[in-house]
């Protein structure tokens, strides 16, 4: 792509310096974090579930983040926790992004009025709701774990796409090119799928990136409640809870993987205030 | 509030001819009314929502709860606790019935009703949220209005990159900062714990207060930030400018009464999230408040007080949603 067209397409790293600062800066992070995630654990000369030395070392040389009560390295564990938490939040945002797009699309396209009113009390009930409470009490019934939690996210998160998915359909039904797949006596499926669907995705796509960030802090938060990933396993959240306790102490065993998880949110949702802010521009 | 008796009367006094049958549409088209079957299908939702919960539930409560050598007596009496006897429709009917009588049913746990356990516990979630909202009122509005004054300088940018990270940022981690640096480094709070009624309770509020403002501030302060920027723009300021008022009425009277209005349409969202928020919080700062009942309930599988806790924030987010919607319609009458 790049040498087909010299000169006149930018190139990626042309691209990427032309970028406002914020995105910039956002995008350095999360592949800084990326790489770690995948190069400490690697390189380490610590495992993650294993005693490295003597408990609750203050952070050192040898031990950049200190070690827990168990002697384990933190540095180590946080970065393998990062690669926890970036997988469950990706799945956390991608089952709920597909489900509510299709079903707000298909809701936006059609004109059935008791959708209207199904809608208000299936979807605007669940918006109403607080999401974190709602993902809580699901966990409740389906039972504690990382399974419990995505159904949980899932069952709770779709309905805040399908609201976006909905009002796009429902913007695009109006527009002319929709009008015209009826003029060419395109099937309703059809349109549906090809023109209604892409269409909408790219909106509740943008606002997933910005999902991402509070998925993956929710994560987190239901394992620091305990009701997520279990603690011999690395994930921020659970870390955090086993030096709740001793924060007094040692405050670098809460602290470090609460930084790692801040500072990935918090690139996460620069970037992503960026694309919705563009994804909005650029329509039409 | 007084919108129904308001609108003829406005229509009369211009003059309109009023049409017979008119006020079957106008019936109809009222919004109080629209408002109020809108509220009444997302309350019934929200019930349906608490209903259905327990019915997730993979297998037989009753055998979750009473363990498999559990007798069969035993068991039909805890599905009756429960709300689990009959058709799925009188199930619905027994419960939709005990919400309209005050009941949301027993808890597992304590055999106390859930709405005891509730209202023992809501007072501190709420006088929490109570002292947030405050706080975050007092500190974005003079945010939001510098922020829109100096959105071309230094102060601007700051504001813009510091918002969108301060709202990004766990409230979780911010509260261990909060608690390491300003009740355990300056000793200005205690780490956690809750005391005493009204004025004493502060002591112990502040500071969880605080670490929830950190992701409401910058919420309000934008939105107040981008109305006021639009409000700028409109002709009402030029010419409240042209005409020499004085600073104090300009600012509040036109520039930021109208711009109040998306701020205080906010806040149905912001007591939403809030009330998530007060889960974490309310753990960390070991506050009795509803958000630890509801860790407490879910560890303990306390399935009717889990389903009573959902019902009650819905109930709560859609109440402020409604007014929240009238007090910014009253601001700002161009909503109506």
């Amino acid at each position: 792509m790049v040498g087909s067209s010299p000169q006149v397409e930018p190139n990626l790293w042309q691209r990427f310096l032309r970028l406002d600062p914020q995105m910039r800066w956002g995008l350095v992070l999360i592949v800084l974090i990326i790489l770690l995630s995948i190069l400490v654990p690697l390189l380490s000369p610590y495992h993650a579930e294993r005693s490295a030395d003597t408990p609750l070392l203050r952070p050192s040389f040898a031990h950049p983040f200190g070690t827990d009560q168990l002697g384990r390295d933190l540095f180590v564990r946080a970065f393998a926790a990062a690669r926890l938490d970036l997988l469950l939040a990706l799945i956390g945002v991608s089952i709920p992004l597909t489900i509510g797009t299709f079903i707000g699309a298909v809701a936006g396209t059609t004109r059935i009025a008791a959708v209207s009113y199904l809608w208000r009390t299936v979807v605007d009930a669940i918006n109403a709701l607080p999401f974190f409470v709602l993902v809580m009490a699901i966990v409740a019934m389906l039972g504690q774990g990382v399974t419990g939690i995505l159904v949980a996210i899932a069952l709770t998160n779709w309905a805040r796409y399908a609201r976006l998915a909905r009002a796009r359909a429902l913007a695009l039904r109006d527009v002319e090119f929709i009008q015209a797949t009826r003029l060419l006596g395109y099937s309703g499926a059809r349109t549906l799928l090809r023109h209604v669907v892409p269409n909408v995705y790219a909106e509740t796509l943008a606002y997933g990136l910005s999902d991402f960030a509070l998925v993956i802090v929710a994560i987190a938060g239901l394992s620091f409640l305990g009701v997520g990933v279990r603690p011999p396993t690395p994930e921020w959240g659970a870390m955090m809870s086993e030096g709740r306790l001793l924060i007094t102490s040692e405050p670098w065993i809460i602290l470090f993987p609460g930084l790692l998880l801040s500072i990935t949110a918090i690139s996460v949702a620069l970037v992503a205030e960026r694309l919705v802010g563009r994804s909005r521009g650029e329509f039409f | 509030m007084e919108r129904p008796s308001e609108l003829p009367q406005r229509t009369a006094n211009e003059g309109t001819p009023i049409r017979l049958g008119g006020w079957v549409s106008r019936l109809a088209g009222n919004r109080l009314l629209q408002r109020l079957g809108s509220i009444l299908l997302v309350t019934f939702g929200v019930m349906l929502i608490a209903f259905t919960l327990i019915r997730l539930i993979p297998g037989d409560p009753a055998s979750i709860l009473l363990g498999e050598g559990a007798s069969t007596q035993d068991r039909e009496a805890f599905r009756e606790l429960l709300g689990l006897k009959g058709s799925l429709v009188q199930q619905l009917a027994a419960y939709v019935g005990g919400i309209l009588r005050g009941s949301l049913g027993t808890s597992v746990e304590s055999r106390q009703p859930v709405t005891q356990f509730i209202a023992s516990r809501l007072p501190v979630t709420l006088s929490l949220i109570g002292v947030t909202i405050s706080m975050a009122l007092v500190l974005a509005v003079p945010i939001g209005i510098l922020a829109a004054i100096y959105r071309r300088t230094w102060f601007g940018h700051l504001f813009r990159i510091t918002a969108s990270a301060l709202v990004a940022t766990p409230t979780f981690f911010s509260a261990v900062v909060a608690i390491l640096l300003l009740a355990i480094h300056f000793n200005l709070a205690p780490v956690a714990g809750y005391r005493g009624n009204f004025p004493a309770n502060l002591r112990y509020l502040w500071l969880p207060a605080l670490v929830l403002c950190g992701v409401q501030v910058p919420v309000l302060a934008r939105v107040l930030q981008s109305s006021i920027v639009d409000t700028l723009e409109q002709e009402f300021v030029e010419t409240a400018i042209v005409r020499g008022l004085p600073r104090r009425t300009y600012v509040w009277r036109y520039l930021l009464r109208p711009s109040l209005a998306p701020t205080i349409a906010l806040l149905g969202y912001i007591i939403g999230t809030l009330l998530g928020a007060c889960v974490i919080i309310e753990l960390i700062f070991n506050l009795p408040g509803i958000g630890t009942g509801l860790v407490q309930a879910v560890t303990n599988r306390d399935y009717p007080t889990v389903q009573g806790i959902v019902f009650v924030f819905g109930m709560i987010v859609v109440l402020v949603n409604t007014s929240s919607d009238l007090v910014s319609e009253w601001l700002d009458p161009r909503l109506r």
